[in-house]
């Protein structure tokens, strides 16, 4: 049995390496969360909210007690700042039993990502937010503009966020921080949209005989006048892969990219232990999908009108409303029980910012 | 659209009248129809403008206007296809016909790229309609635009019509409903915005064997195709939103306003149907009803097949068997 050859391990290249060995790490997302707000909570109560554009630069007061893992983790935070874009990382040579320190890693980076998703949202929620009542379309003219100006948030905020992080430097506290918020974080949705799928490729780079894999894998489908690819599922994690001739292979059905590269990895060793010299080259994520509940009906009428440019609802062709964001590029599904599904994602910090840019705007049109 | 008489119209007197009203429970249908009927009359009707309880006459009167004109544009599209040579009634045959209403034939397109569109994304959602589309072997990304898009750069003389592609103007009787279910809803509470959200998702596209049934398919010698039968759905369900937009401005036009210089002109414009004493008290007393009125449905489908313009007596137009297409 051929095994895959092992490239000289590197050391743990993603910019300063911190041990995730603090308290609370073996939680997962929502406590993470909750112990973020409840930080930002009790920082509410000392700090009033302003607005981004009129008042000075408040430094993130922490309170004057943290315990232990809270400022580890910030400090964390402050190190993944630097340490670049996670996804952008080539991971291939890692092992599959790495994916837990992995994991834990994306954790902490997608953390910060909401965070800081939160604050340029806050900063830019602030021009379209309506009161929390209904809207009509009165305000059609200023709504559509600003929620123009607030879905192309581009560069005039992280150009506006970066002098003020140099603001900011005078307090010692601030130095914890890796960010500047101007208003009450609470702002932020609290709702950490769920994947549900993704689609991943990869490139085996070898031509492949389809019927011998069929012949002698379990749990394989191939019906080469139907379809001229294998059809094959693994359990763990619950995926279906089709697998092409010609060495491609599309994975479909993880729940995050860490188990899409897993199952990928998993259906690759199957294909080796058939005798096929497979490699596996250029795993790339090609769509996630997210999907979340903003509890509240929403009245998808006064939200195609207003933001005619990007939504198209026809009720009776599909019962949601299909919102085609700019930026970043994402379509939205949005139903008026308050369910929103998020497609077209390669990176799940994409599906997090589409969801805190349409959050404000779905309150606006809130059914109470 | 076509302009009805002089009154500038305004939305704004409905606004008032859009709370329920107690008209009727729910009537036994006796219709050999039964299944198409209570998705045109309650809900559908509400969802597109009329009151929450529309009438029940009302309804039996839409569904026989829409019928008679569906029949009319199939067996139109029949002599197309055969005039073609063709064995089935497509989308082509359809789009021919519409071919002289350039909104409507621009609705009818954009429907056709949304309908695309939504099946692209459904598809990347779901892992197992993916595996579906693959095994199924067709490429149907932009199946309906790619058709439309290339029948019509072969029927296209002056070009106009493939420019419709390109252009990107409001569509302002889509933009007038939007706008008015938007002003409907506003003011409801969440039970009533659920129920009529329902109702809007009704279609004709739902229950297509029973809309085939209806349209009394097989009694045809040419039958439509699947496409064809997507845009007949379509087209049905505009001819009962035409239909409503109308009856309103019918409806709204009856009502006499203070100051309206041409008030002792309307009943001129409007001729009285009905013949007892107890549906004129009805229909003069609607005005402070919500449901629309058998009256106004006829009155609107007079007014719209009748020509306006000082070349009326001479234009032919698509009226070879005397009715007006509402829906193209």
């Amino acid at each position: 049995m051929p095994s895959a050859p092992r490239r000289a391990p590197r050391p743990l290249a993603l910019g300063s390496p911190q041990p995730p060995t603090a308290g609370p790490l073996p939680m997962d997302e929502e406590t993470y969360l909750e112990l973020y707000l409840d930080q930002c909570a009790v920082q509410d109560d000392l700090v009033p909210p302003r607005s981004p554009l009129f008042s000075p630069v408040v430094p993130y007061v922490y309170p004057p007690n943290p315990s232990n893992p809270e400022t580890t983790f910030n400090s964390h935070l402050e190190s993944k700042e630097t340490s670049g874009d996670f996804s952008s990382v080539d991971l291939s040579f890692l092992p599959d039993e790495f994916t837990q320190e992995n994991k834990e890693q994306a954790v902490i980076r997608s953390k910060h990502e909401i965070e800081e998703n939160c604050e340029t949202q806050s900063q830019q929620s602030r021009l379209p937010l309506p009161s929390g009542q209904d809207v009509g379309p009165g305000l059609d003219s200023s709504s559509l503009s600003s929620s123009r100006s607030h879905l192309h948030p581009g560069d005039a905020n992280s150009i506006q966020s970066s002098p003020e992080k140099a603001n900011s430097n005078p307090s010692p506290l601030a130095s914890i921080t890796p960010m500047t918020p101007m208003t009450p974080v609470s702002e932020c949705s609290g709702i950490v949209p769920q994947l549900q799928n993704i689609v991943s490729t990869v490139n085996l780079a070898c031509k492949l005989d389809l019927k011998k894999i069929a012949l002698h894998a379990k749990n394989a489908e191939y019906n080469p006048k139907r379809f001229a690819a294998v059809i094959m599922r693994i359990r763990e994690p619950r995926t279906t892969a089709l697998i092409f001739s010609s060495g491609k292979m599309v994975c479909t059905g993880a729940k995050s990219e860490e188990q899409s590269r897993l199952a990928a990895r998993k259906y690759a060793r199957i294909v080796q232990k058939l005798g096929f010299p497979a490699r596996f080259l250029d795993f790339k994520i090609q769509n996630m999908v997210g999907s979340c509940d903003v509890r509240f009906s929403i009245r998808l009428e006064g939200l195609v009108l207003t933001h005619q440019q990007f939504s198209s609802y026809e009720p009776e062709l599909f019962p949601g409303l299909i919102y085609r964001m700019v930026k970043p590029r994402i379509v939205l599904l949005i139903f008026v029980s308050g369910k929103v599904v998020l497609t077209g994602a390669k990176e799940r910090s994409e599906i997090y910012e589409a969801f805190e840019n349409i959050y404000p705007i779905l309150k606006g049109f809130r059914k109470a | 659209m076509v302009v009805f008489g002089t009154t500038f119209f305004n939305f704004d007197s409905f606004i008032g009248k859009t709370e329920s009203t107690e008209i009727i429970g729910n009537p036994v249908f006796s219709h050999c129809y039964r299944d198409i009927l209570p998705l045109m009359s309650g809900s559908g009707r509400f969802s597109l403008g009329d009151a929450r309880r529309p009438l029940h006459e009302t309804a039996v009167l839409v569904e026989d206007v829409v019928h008679t004109q569906l029949i009319n544009l199939l067996q139109q599209a029949a002599e197309i296809s055969q005039l073609r040579g063709a064995r089935v009634i497509s989308a082509e045959d359809l789009l021919f016909l519409m071919r002289k209403d350039k909104k409507k034939l621009r609705r009818l397109l954009k429907y056709m790229f949304i309908r695309d569109y939504k099946s692209k994304i459904i598809k990347g959602i779901d892992e197992d309609d993916l595996l579906e589309d693959k095994l199924t072997g067709s490429s149907n990304a932009n199946k309906r635009q790619k058709f439309a898009q290339d029948f019509l750069n072969s029927v296209d003389q002056t070009g106009e019509l493939l420019a419709m592609f390109e252009d990107d103007e409001i569509d302002e009787v889509k933009q007038e409903r939007m706008e008015r279910a938007e002003r409907q809803t506003r003011i409801m509470d969440s039970a009533q915005y659920a129920e009529f959200c329902e109702s809007r998702q009704l279609s004709f596209s739902k229950k297509a064997s029973k809309f085939r049934d209806w349209l009394d398919c097989s009694s045809m010698e040419i039958k439509p195709n699947v496409v064809a039968m997507e845009i007949l759905a379509y087209l049905a369900y505009e001819t009962v939103a035409q239909l409503v937009d109308l009856a309103l401005l019918v409806r709204q036009d009856m009502v006499t306003k203070a100051g309206d210089p041409f008030s002792h002109a309307i009943s001129a414009t409007f001729i009285q149907y009905h013949n007892s004493a107890e549906s004129t008290a009805a229909c003069g007393v609607e005005a402070h009803s919500d449901a629309i009125q058998p009256c106004h449905i006829r009155e609107a489908v007079r007014r719209y097949g009748r020509k306006i313009g000082p070349l009326s007596p001479f234009t032919s137009a698509y009226r070879r068997n005397g009715t007006a297409f509402l829906a193209c």
